[in-house]
């Protein structure tokens, strides 16, 4: 994989000013720093309002950064030539009710410069891979939560991108969608497509993600390799399969003779990045 | 995996993108079922054919006066929709794109601000001007048959009352001109533009206005200013000491660039008195109008490019 730079977010801060309330400006992102090299899988994490959005936002030229710079394949986010090589999707998205499945996925395809021949299969081909090929000619205001992420997903796919800004991709999908879903960005990793999402459902980031951000009230409070971050030095880890209650006695008695080492615990893994994201986000709160 | 659009360059104004957004927006308005109301305005040409008329100027002048009651009644709704049609719409279109969030999905595809701007107002505007068409159309096939009709009836009615031929020839000459003539297409045109210009005041409010209702309110009422500021200007110079002020002078010359000055737009009345409109007259509107439009655009893109969703 090559190991060009598909993301790098410096130093971002991102104040609201509130026309109300005048002098008192809000700041939802809080000097930020963030590389996602080519071929990554980001998630980035964290509560409601701490910022995830706002800093996708920034990144596509959506908002303005009050300081810190975003840039995509090198190229200055606020340039419109850096959203070349992106697709986004934004969160909730809603697309225009008078069209159909085909005729949105046409009409951001011609938006990119696509035509003819080669837009008519790449939306076919689209529609395919969301599922949604029953839906083609259905206008979108039939279309229900689920099938308007999934058509947002490949409105996203339109160009054949080699970035991909998730918002929320799973958000109101229903177990059987998120998981094709989440099929789906690992298949666009295979093929070394660089994804950065943002997701409250962390057995997925953690299912699919290389690297994780854990965002707080708009600072970033942990950020690094998911394997790094989720591993606890001290300590190890043995996962069997069909372990009879004979072999796990036999091992509890030779820990016990062992000085240096401790039993803490034996049972199911659980989802630690869980456990990782609500320390992160309690520490701070005090 | 490099695709294949990224070497194209994203200048502004690229005719294929901003033909794309039009095109949608044309489409958008018309699943909005707007052309519906093009058959309330057939209905209203057909009413107004069967129109009687007051008798205020005598037997002679009835049919020219039938004539400029038949055309004053559908330019005055042709008018009205273009206007009411070109604000609402603007007014609505742009607030519904960032509320619905779609203008995110645009504006992260590459698509410059100028474009997506350009491609709304122009896909508004064609509507009106298909609209128009279509309604000119309409107009001129009832206004050729009624003047053809009239022409008939009020000669053989001069000849049996003996008129020499040289007025019988006048009044054929005053129904004609009553007809549709190109002076009347002209008037049509005239009215496109000035809802061109109408529609780019109502895209730059858009752009800063955060309710639809205000942007709609304000734009009726610029368009109003539009039709007395002429009038103001008159009365200010008037009243001031003439050309010892150049306050005065400078303040009116402003004020005109800012509010466009409608009253140029007033050879519309002169074509349904039956005036003729000269080729000068149009040129010169729609020079005028194209300034404004894109003294107007230019303006919304100024606020736009700086605006965050
Ligand atoms: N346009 C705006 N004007 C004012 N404040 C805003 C604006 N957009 C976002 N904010 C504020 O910035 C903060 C961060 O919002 P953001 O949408 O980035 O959160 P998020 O992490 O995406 O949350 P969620 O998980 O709920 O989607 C919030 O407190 C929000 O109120
Ligand atoms: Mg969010």
């Amino acid at each position: 994989m090559t190991s060009e730079t598909a993301v790098e977010i410096r130093d971002l801060v991102k104040d609201f000013r509130s026309p109300l309330r005048g002098v008192k400006a809000f700041r939802a992102v809080d000097g930020v720093s963030l590389r996602i090299q080519a071929g990554e899988v980001y998630g980035l994490i964290g509560p409601n309002g701490s910022g995830k959005s706002t800093t996708m936002k920034a990144l596509l030229g959506l908002v303005a950064p009050s300081s810190g710079t975003c840039s995509i394949f090198g190229k200055d986010s606020l340039k419109v030539d850096s959203r070349n090589d992106v697709g986004f999707l934004p969160e909730n998205p809603y697309f225009y009710k008078h069209l159909t499945g085909a005729e949105t996925l046409r009409f951001y395809g011609k938006l990119c410069n696509l035509r003819g021949k080669l837009l008519e299969n790449r939306v076919t081909e689209l529609l395919e891979l969301v599922d949604l090929t029953n839906a083609r000619d259905r206008r979108l205001g039939g279309y229900s939560k689920g099938m308007l992420q999934r058509i947002g997903l490949a409105q996203a796919m339109v160009q054949d991108p080699r970035l991909l800004i998730l918002d929320e991709p799973t958000a109101g999908v229903d177990p059987i969608g998120s998981r094709q879903i989440r099929d789906l960005i690992m298949t666009l990793r295979d093929r070394g497509i660089t994804v950065f999402l943002c997701s409250h459902l962390l057995e997925q980031v953690q299912e699919v993600c290389d690297h994780v951000g854990i965002i707080f009230q708009g600072k970033m409070v942990k950020e690094g390799r998911l394997d790094d971050l989720i591993a606890i030095e001290d300590q190890t880890e043995v996962v069997m399969k069909n372990a009879s209650p004979e072999l796990m006695e036999k091992i509890r008695t030779l820990v016990e003779q062992e000085e240096s080492a401790t039993l803490l615990r034996m049972g199911k893994p659980r989802t630690t990045l869980e456990r990782l994201f609500l320390r992160e986000t309690q520490i701070d709160k005090k | 995996m490099t695709s294949q659009n990224s070497k194209t360059s994203n200048r502004w104004l690229q005719p294929r993108r901003v033909t794309v957004i039009a095109m949608h927006t044309f489409t958008q308005l018309v699943r909005m079922k707007v052309f519906y109301f093009l058959s309330v305005f057939a209905l209203i040409v057909i009413a107004a054919n069967f129109l009687d008329l007051p008798q205020f100027n005598g037997p002679e002048a009835i049919g020219v006066g039938e004539l400029q009651m038949l055309k004053s009644t559908c330019m005055g709704v042709m008018k009205l929709f273009a206007v009411v049609f070109v604000i609402a719409a603007t007014a609505l279109l742009l607030p519904k794109d960032v509320e619905d969030r779609t203008l995110y999905t645009i504006l992260a595809k590459p698509v410059p601000r100028l474009d997506y701007l350009v491609g709304k107002i122009a896909g508004v505007l064609l509507l009106v001007f298909v609209s128009l068409l279509l309604m000119d159309l309409l107009m001129t096939v009832v206004l050729s048959f009624r003047t053809n009709h009239l022409l008939v009836d009020q000669l053989s009615w001069a000849e049996a009352r003996g008129w020499t031929q040289e007025a019988i020839d006048s009044e054929r000459r005053d129904i004609i001109a009553q007809g549709p003539t190109w002076s009347f297409q002209g008037a049509v045109f005239a009215i496109f533009l000035q809802s061109a210009i109408i529609g780019a005041v109502a895209l730059l409010l858009s752009t800063f206005s955060t309710s639809t209702l205000f942007t709609i309110i304000l734009s009726f009422l610029i368009y109003l200013i539009g039709h007395f500021q002429a009038d103001a200007a008159d009365y200010y110079k008037a009243t001031a000491e003439a050309g010892s002020n150049a306050f005065t002078t400078t303040m009116t010359k402003l004020l005109s660039l800012i509010f466009p000055n409608f009253q140029l737009f007033n050879v519309i009345d002169a074509v349904i008195e039956g005036i003729p409109m000269t080729m000068n007259a149009i040129i010169s509107l729609t020079g005028l109008s194209l300034f404004y439009v894109v003294l107007y655009t230019m303006l919304s893109w100024f606020v736009f490019s700086d605006k965050e969703f």
